[in-house]
């Protein structure tokens, strides 16, 4: 709604609080936001157009390439696409490691995004503090893969790497540390007066909300609803682990907070039972390079939220037709929700708060 | 023997004024920069010079030889002037704080009055710096700048005012000399007014958890967003100027100033308790996350002020003099 009172404010594409292009056009009166407009497409890079004339090999690494955080993820999804449509089963101890290498990769990606919100409030120790423990984890996931970001763990019908027990004992001392940091971070988060001031009750909302504006991920079970893929839909080894789905009902900035601490605790309560309980055998199987014609839609909980892909294939080397759903592209609706009726000063924190991540929005 | 009209001048040229200073501003940004690094678990200055100790005057060389821009809907002579005077100010109240020995270069009755307000306007400087640079984030960074100065004004003079009080003089030197004269130190009087200056000071300098008129993730550089080269390496001068002001100004009010009950000379003494106070200013500056502007102001009015007329009731009493 226009009024004669309100002014435009643009922020982005080029923002000291965005760290990638994406703009969001604010309506404001006063110093409150009374609406907003997102304009997404600034990094586009037609890679669905780009899979189409690639071998479903090839693709492998260009899927890894759609976003820099949960490369995992998208892999992930994608080599569960192609087996899905070639009826291929792959071993039972390429699924363990494909799980101990998503939750690795969650833990990397929630403490960046902790240590970002922190920057975003202005707390630069807890921000530099954050980082330097990701080390922990980054050199953990180079140690399994040989990378730190591009992982190329996995391959159609398996993965590419075993994991060695010596491995495993360090992975395990790894754990133990970062364990015992995020204990660390997570009474910072709850006692800090100044964190709280600025995250609680800062970007609401509400469960109806989130539900009807279909939120996924964090940002969705900070409104206190339990809705995770690796739970409701279990895929690679998630239906032989236990664990928790972690929610919170603040409903705010603090509640996502929170969620990501606890999720870290979980991730690494996963990699440890998977680690314990890692079956014997072979890491992959053998798949042919020709698809046969068919379709398939595979989700996966990446560390953002929910994310879908989904393949059609002719028969050929090729694929015929791929699409990608990232997350952040969920939570764009329920963003403008929050945004409205809130501070100026609190738009970053709040867009930051669904960890967005608009490389893998415009793909 | 040298004629005195040769010693004043060089105390004002070398030392204790000009130059001695300017080295010190830059001395105490190493400070605060090595220490808040070391803080946040980072190297921080590390190449240039001894553990990099000359970087800032490094940065400073650097930014005057950089190209000197001047946006066109800028208006051209407050954009020009503003650096200057965010140098000057600072320096000019430094002049008035004991630096070797008890009294300061220029003192008189009333020089306290004179350098708060002196701090006025350098908020005031600010502002306009904001305000000429006609800039999204500059008027933003500038208005913040402007409002900040409404929160933490009243409480930071009602905490210089605690001395006086018991100094029974308006004169800082004066104030120093009460101290170095009954050997106790403010801070032990009046604690309460101590813990406020400081808080104030670092809503002056436009530290963490009051850095809202610069927050980086919000408005880039707030209100010095558009200033660049010559402009710049003034305005970051005149910012450590302005570091190494609050320092002297907690050491005298507070600290006791140069003086001290051994025999080390005063220009050592002041060393140490003015890098005393950069240290706790940086250690404050480490440990928190900003405050939106509005709770700062929130946390002025309803804290500080009636915390700050606490310590002045209790002056009155009769407690802390």
């Amino acid at each position: 709604m226009m009024t004669h009172r309100t002014i435009r404010i643009p922020f982005g594409p080029q923002h000291p609080a965005l760290k990638e292009p994406e703009n969001f056009m604010f309506e404001i009166e006063g110093e409150y936001v009374v609406g907003v407009k997102p304009r997404i497409g600034y990094v586009h890079r037609g890679i669905e157009k780009a899979i189409e004339g690639r071998t479903f090999i090839q693709n492998l690494y260009l899927v890894e390439r759609i976003c820099g955080i949960c490369s995992h993820a998208h892999t992930t999804c994608y080599t569960q696409a192609i087996e899905e449509v070639l009826g291929a089963k792959i071993p039972p101890r390429a699924k363990f490691i494909r799980t101990i290498i998503a939750e690795l990769e969650r833990i990397h990606s929630h403490y960046l995004w902790i240590g970002w919100a922190a920057h975003e409030i202005g707390f630069e120790t807890l921000f530099m503090y954050l980082w330097r423990d990701r080390e922990i984890v980054m050199d953990l996931l180079e140690l399994i893969s040989g990378s730190r970001v591009h992982y190329a763990m996995n391959t159609i019908g398996g993965v590419r790497r075993d994991l060695p027990p010596e491995m495993v004992e360090r992975v395990r001392k790894g754990l133990d540390v970062l364990e015992d940091r995020t204990k660390y971070y997570k009474k910072i988060v709850m006692t800090e007066p100044t964190i709280s001031k600025r995250t609680a009750g800062i970007g609401k909302l509400k469960p109806r909300d989130a539900l009807a504006l279909c939120a996924v991920g964090p940002t969705l079970r900070a409104s206190g609803i339990k809705r995770d893929v690796r739970a409701d839909d279990p895929y690679i080894a998630y239906d032989e682990i236990p664990f928790n789905v972690i929610t919170h009902n603040g409903c705010d900035v603090m509640s996502r907070l929170f969620v990501r601490c606890d999720e870290t605790f979980e991730s690494i309560s996963i990699i440890r039972y998977a680690m314990d309980h890692l079956p014997k055998g072979k890491i992959r199987i053998k798949v042919p390079r020709k698809i046969p014609e068919g379709e398939a839609v595979s989700r996966v909980e990446a560390p953002r939220g929910e994310l879908i892909h989904y393949v059609k294939t002719n028969g050929t080397t090729k694929p015929e037709r791929y699409k990608v759903r990232s997350p952040t592209l969920g939570n764009i609706p329920s963003l403008c929700k929050m945004l409205v009726g809130g501070y100026i000063a609190d738009i970053p924190i709040v867009i930051a708060g669904i960890d967005p991540c608009f490389s893998c929005t415009d793909r | 023997m040298v004629p005195e009209g040769v010693v004043a001048l060089l105390e004002i040229l070398l030392f204790p004024g000009f130059l001695f200073l300017i080295a010190l501003a830059f001395f105490y940004e190493w400070i605060d920069r090595k220490l808040l690094a070391k803080l946040q678990n980072r190297y921080g200055p590390l190449y240039t010079g001894p553990s990099g100790l000359l970087q800032p005057f490094a940065d400073f060389i650097k930014l005057l030889s950089k190209e000197d821009i001047t946006p066109k809907a800028a208006d051209k002579l407050m954009f020009s002037c503003a650096p200057l005077l965010l140098l000057s100010f600072p320096l000019l109240a430094l002049f008035l704080v004991p630096v070797n020995g008890l009294t300061a270069l220029i003192s008189f009755e009333g020089d306290l009055v004179f350098l708060m307000f002196l701090f006025t306007l350098i908020a005031v400087t600010i502002f306009i710096a904001g305000w000429s640079s006609v800039n999204r984030f500059s008027t933003v960074g500038g208005v913040r700048a402007a409002f900040q100065m409404l929160g933490y004004e009243i409480p930071m003079t009602l905490a210089m005012v605690g001395p006086t009080i018991g100094a029974r003089t308006l004169s800082i030197s004066q104030i120093v000399g009460w101290q170095s004269h009954n050997a106790t130190w403010f801070i032990w009087l009046q604690p309460i007014g101590f813990v406020i200056f400081v808080i104030c000071l670092l809503a002056e300098l436009e530290f963490i958890p009051f850095d809202a008129p610069e927050a980086e993730t919000e408005i880039v550089a707030g209100w010095s967003t558009e200033y660049s080269g010559r402009k710049l390496a003034l305005i970051r001068l005149g910012k450590d100027v302005e570091l190494v002001l609050a320092a002297s100004l907690i050491t005298s009010l507070f600290l006791g100033g140069p003086s001290s009950p051994l025999p080390i000379p005063a220009i050592v003494v002041f060393l140490l308790k003015t890098t005393l106070a950069v240290v706790l200013l940086t250690i404050l500056r480490a440990l928190f996350a900003r405050f939106r502007i509005d709770q700062m102001i929130v946390v002025a009015w309803k804290y500080l002020i009636p915390i700050a007329i606490l310590q002045m009731v209790l002056i009155q009493l009769g407690l802390g003099r």
